[in-house]
């Protein structure tokens, strides 16, 4: 899952940043808004954008509007001090998905950011399951046939953004960019690497290949 | 009468006064004038009926009484005529119930008798007196009735007066009455201009004041809500990072990560407590311009107080790699409170630090010139667009863009001193070193007595 953290303070940023990092979201920070929207145009296949209101250059409003008026559906995640009903208001009206107030708690902004991209999906059930496997995303529990399964990160990663869209074909270039941020080396087999990893421990069922286009995993 | 207040009401009132007054001058001057022509009119009357009695021979009784009614004939002047011989004896009388007394006053007279008073014309012949009096009631009563008759078309013209006064009035006053329901009828909030087309000069500037105070009170409110939404973002800010701070320590698991948390917190903590220091510092030095009491000064030497802030500011301004430096101190000295003036010009200078990139350049200086001083800090940052240099002193406003990690509330602080010791506060463009130049202006007052 891709993000798009859009943070102007320094401290908060850092915080979420490794926070997000470290379950397992590949994050982009970017700072003002114009920066956001350089980023947004660049890359059409953000998973989620949390964004701040209050920000140089241009206001986060209006990054989301502009976001909104040339169609990009990507869900987003208002994170701001502004706290009057009105602002709240003017930014669900602006297009966004779920508007959360500062101080905000980690957990809580986790929990959010789970059920939208799980509504983005077009799921409302917080579990995916299919034939033999249950598919946790919370605690990213992975029971087949009973019994608990174990993934390394970025295993999950694939898994996670498979499931999220369950009967779409994500190219291997998709994966990859849900994969890593902009930090990240990629190496070139990587996501073959993770697939064939998935497939022993799931079964050869769960992931289908559409040859020359991608991978899928079926409705359930 | 109650006073009224309504303008209606009050034009009314003094037309209706106006127009008694003059109805009853009118009167007054058409009574006088009537009772004048009666008097005229009438002795002229007198004298011809008393010089038509008049005759060479005495006249019977019943001749006399004949040529009366044929003088006095149509019209019933109530005129008594009385005549006597040389000798005394009354030859005769008109029917009348007024017995004159006997009085040989010739020419005209006023006679007071049986509570009346006559008029009196007496003529004295060889043979015969003839006396001819009139009751001046009737004159009275003639120039009454005239001057009753001229009060008429004013009765009749007051009402029709006092209805196109009041149509007029009530036309003039509906963009008025306009105006006060639009006024009535708005939110607490809305303070949008009134229309003013329509409304009559009087009035009319009275709205354009009143508009020119919406503006004014817009203006304010807005700065107002600016500086609560501000707040609102720059408080919860630091408090956000504290508590995101906090969590991600709890969910260190090791000794590295714990040790990034921990210093993270640290600085996060040390950002709040700045903010809270400035906020305090602001908020002091406002109520003590509020309260408006001359607080203690005594002169403040500038140079010395430059030099002193140049040396505390040294170290931050060498870990940034920033070259901090006096450029040229004159000596000058300014009556005001030393512990304000330092918070001024180091607030001045740590902004000046903090928004210039490492290897710049930030000087200090001090100029003395005719009547005022100055404190002068220049630096080789980005500057402030001249567009923005209004807004940068709003508390928590930050230039756009802006790397620096500041409160936003230095150039609050700075003006509110500055204010408050008569100073004038400029922002501008350093033309030697390229970025901002700011400039606190003191009025030194004249010495007449050294």
């Amino acid at each position: 899952m891709r993000l798009l953290l859009v943070e102007d303070d320094t401290m908060i940023g850092e915080v979420v940043l490794d926070l997000l990092r470290a379950e397992h979201y590949a994050v982009d920070w970017v700072k003002d808004g114009e920066m956001a929207d350089t980023a947004l145009l660049q890359n059409q296949n953000y998973d989620l954008v949390l964004l701040d209101l209050g920000l140089p250059r241009k206001d986060g409003l209006e990054v989301l509007r502009s976001m909104r008026a040339r169609k990009d559906r990507t869900p987003v995640l208002v994170a701001t001090a502004r706290d009057s009903v009105a602002q709240r208001i003017a930014g669900l009206d602006a297009g966004a998905d779920d508007y959360v107030l500062k101080p905000y708690d980690l957990d809580e902004l986790l929990a959010r950011l789970r059920a939208l991209l799980r509504r983005a999906a077009g799921r409302a059930e917080p579990i995916f399951e299919y034939r033999n496997i249950t598919i946790n995303p919370v605690t990213r529990e992975i029971m087949v046939d009973g019994t608990q399964v174990s993934l390394s990160a970025r295993e999950w990663a694939v898994l996670e953004a498979l499931v999220a869209r369950p009967g779409a074909v994500l190219s291997r270039a998709q994966l990859e960019e849900k994969l890593y941020s902009w930090r990240d080396e990629v190496s070139s087999n990587a996501v073959e690497v993770y697939i064939h990893g998935l497939r022993k421990k799931l079964g050869s069922d769960l992931i289908q290949n559409v040859r020359g286009v991608g991978y899928m995993v079926p409705k359930a | 009468m109650k006073m009224t207040h309504s303008l209606r009401g009050r034009l009314l009132w003094f037309l209706l006064a106006a127009i008694t007054i003059a109805a009853v001058a009118q009167a007054t001057i058409a009574y006088r004038t009537a009772l004048h022509d009666a008097d005229q009119i009438f002795d002229y009357h007198m004298q011809q009926m008393a010089l038509s009695l008049r005759s060479s021979t005495p006249l019977s009784n019943d001749e006399a009484r004949a040529r009366q009614e044929a003088e006095s004939a149509g019209g019933n002047d109530d005129m008594v005529v009385q005549m006597w011989s040389p000798d005394g004896a009354q030859m005769f009388h008109s029917v009348s119930r007024a017995r004159l007394p006997q009085r040989a006053v010739l020419g005209f007279s006023n006679v007071r008798a049986n509570s009346t008073t006559y008029r009196v014309f007496s003529i004295q012949t060889s043979n015969q007196t003839v006396q001819v009096a009139q009751d001046l009631a009737v004159r009275r009563n003639m120039a009454g009735n005239l001057a009753l008759r001229t009060l008429g078309p004013i009765a009749v013209m007051m009402p029709i007066l006092m209805l196109v006064v009041w149509w007029v009035v009530s036309g003039s006053l509906q963009p008025v009455a306009r105006v006060r329901s639009q006024v009535a009828s708005r939110q607490a909030d809305d303070l949008s201009p009134v229309s003013d087309t329509g409304l009559p000069d009087e009035v009319r500037p009275l709205v354009q004041e009143l508009n020119l105070l919406f503006g004014r009170v817009r203006t304010a409110f807005e700065a107002q809500q600016n500086f609560v939404a501000d707040a609102a973002h720059e408080l919860r800010t630091p408090l956000a990072a504290l508590r995101l701070q906090a969590q991600s320590l709890d969910r260190a698991d090791t000794p590295e990560a714990r040790q990034v948390a921990v210093s993270r917190l640290t600085a996060g903590i040390d950002r709040a407590t700045r903010l809270v220091e400035q906020l305090l510092i602001l908020a002091r030095q406002e109520a003590t311009a509020a309260e408006g009491t001359a607080a203690k000064t005594r002169p403040v030497d500038l140079a010395d107080l430059a030099r002193r802030t140049a040396a505390d500011l040294a170290g931050v301004a060498a870990a940034k790699g920033v070259d901090l430096g006096l450029q040229q101190a004159d000596p000058a000295s300014v009556d005001g409170q030393p512990d304000a003036l330092q918070i001024l010009l180091r607030n001045l200078v740590d902004n000046a630090v903090k928004y210039t990139p490492g290897g710049g350049t930030v000087d200090i200086s001090v100029l003395s010139g005719a009547g005022t001083v100055a404190v002068q800090v220049e630096d080789s940052g980005p500057g402030i667009p001249p567009d923005e240099r209004e807004r940068v002193f709003d508390r928590f406003y930050r230039v756009a863009g802006s790397e620096a990690a500041g409160s936003g509330l230095g150039l609050a602080i700075i003006k509110a001193i500055a204010e408050r010791h008569g100073a004038v506060l400029t922002l501008g463009s350093s033309e030697r070193l390229g970025g901002l130049m700011a400039t606190v202006t003191f009025k030194t007052p004249v010495q007449t007595a050294a």
